[in-house]
């Protein structure tokens, strides 16, 4: 993702990013800063993410149910932010947490499934919603999601903002519902402060409608920001 | 280059020589036409015969086969066995004196042998065992085995073969994870998902596995 060193460098020089304010939302730091600034490995990527493929699938593409999100084509930068947070605790998640912690992964390993999981196809069907408040669904996202979301759920990978395209519906309801709770504390405040004007029937209108969006036509594994597999052969997991 | 001296006993330079004249075998076997020879087993493998089969095929279900099983995790086992990382009151001893050229010979010998499953024939929980092996458990967050072990059982690299292996063993083994007893798997990956079996599924998967054969 070529963007990365500019989104560092952002957030860096920022004048936002201060140590009198708490800590915000999307502050760069510890490791997330470091995998960031990591250009990831994917082939290293590809053996690290085996043992994930155990819940989330070998293509990556999660479970219809809703109990494992999808992850092949996320944003790098969404997928590093969530990892470093589940290993810091600012996102609390008890299945994953103890699968990603240290004894499996260092913070240049997370840059490495990152690469490789952004640059898989998005295959397999999403799981849909019930098709009931479609119309519901699409006036609250066009009023409020749609600014950081995108037309087409591609999300924003600069701002970690995530693709919610091709998500499962049942995911996209129960994170929702999380964020709105107080329960997925890594939440963008904007965000929490949209969706708790919501009540569980116009967030699962959302959601169904945001199932609806087939893979983003435009996604930021295009051609030309491919990962580019390198010379050498990636050394083995150290830790399977 | 300069030579070992990490050890220099006659018995050690012995085992080397076995060990070079089983790979010179080797060879020439794989070059010589038609079906080729198996492999003559190492000297060493007569020790392990003893519980673990001529072939790696144990009769006795609480000794695992090792028939098949991948190269490199029988030799991280044997390591450890060596080590302490893993303990076994039956292994340590015999793996005392090993070299690491020995333990790569035995594991390049069973590894090549064919493992035979041994079906424990209880048709429910075989089919229960499946679909875990398969799908996990997404109310506790197992992962599904199929994810490192393969659809085939076969594992790869580090992670075992563990299709057609003994019921009772793979039972024992998980039990071993999820108390912590068993502790060199490096990323604590085995140790937390065999922790969040239930005891049927456990012995499912164990069923399953038993009867599992290569595709």
């Amino acid at each position: 993702m070529k963007n990365l060193p500019a989104l560092l460098l952002m957030a860096t020089l920022s004048p936002g990013v201060s140590l009198a304010e708490a800590p915000a939302w999307n502050e760069i730091k510890g490791e997330l800063k470091t995998a960031l600034g990591t250009k990831g490995d994917p082939v290293r990527g590809q053996a690290l993410f085996e043992p994930c493929t155990g819940c989330h699938r070998a293509d990556a593409s999660g479970r219809t149910s809703g109990a494992y999100p999808r992850l092949s084509g996320q944003h790098q930068s969404v997928l590093i932010k969530q990892i470093a947070d589940i290993r810091s605790g600012k996102r609390s998640n008890p299945k994953m947490e103890l699968f990603a912690d240290e004894h499996v992964l260092n913070a240049y390993e997370i840059a490495d499934i990152a690469v490789y999981l952004n640059a898989l196809p998005i295959h397999a069907t999403n799981g849909k919603g019930p098709g009931k408040a479609v119309a519901r669904g699409e006036e609250i996202y066009s009023g409020n999601c749609v600014k950081c979301h995108g037309d087409e759920g591609e999300g924003d990978a600069e701002k970690f903002y995530p693709m919610v395209a091709a998500q499962h519906f049942k995911y996209l309801l129960r994170e929702l519902k999380m964020i709105r709770d107080g329960d997925r504390k890594n939440a963008n405040p904007e965000m929490v402060k949209v969706v708790k004007a919501y009540n569980d029937h116009d967030l699962e209108a959302v959601a169904d409608y945001m199932s609806n969006f087939g893979p983003p036509k435009k996604p930021e594994a295009a051609a030309p920001e491919a990962p580019e597999v390198p010379e050498t052969p990636a050394a083995p997991p150290a830790t399977p | 280059m300069n030579t070992n001296t990490r050890d220099t006993s006659p018995s050690t330079q012995t085992r080397r020589g076995a060990v070079a004249s089983i790979l010179l075998s080797c060879a020439l076997a794989a070059t010589s036409a038609g079906a080729a020879p198996p492999a003559p087993a190492p000297k060493l493998s007569a020790t392990c015969a003893a519980c673990h089969g001529q072939d790696g095929n144990s009769g006795i279900p609480m000794f695992p086969k090792i028939a098949g099983q991948q190269e490199d995790y029988i030799v991280k086992q044997l390591r450890d066995f060596q080590s302490g990382r893993r303990k076994s009151n039956v292994m340590a001893p015999v793996v005392a004196t090993l070299s690491v050229d020995d333990m790569m010979s035995l594991a390049q010998y069973y590894s090549k042998q064919k493992v035979k499953p041994t079906p424990t024939g209880q048709k429910q929980s075989v089919a229960f065992g499946k679909l875990v092996y398969v799908d996990g458990d997404e109310e506790t967050g197992l992962p599904a085995c199929i994810g490192c072990h393969k659809a085939s059982g076969s594992g790869h690299l580090l992670y075992p073969r563990i299709g057609g292996q003994h019921a009772q063993y793979v039972a024992q083994q998980l039990k071993s994870f999820a108390t912590g007893d068993r502790a060199n798997d490096v990323s604590h990956f085995m140790r937390v998902a065999a922790k969040r079996m239930t005891e049927e599924e456990l012995q499912s998967v164990a069923d399953y596995l038993a009867g599992l054969d290569e595709k």
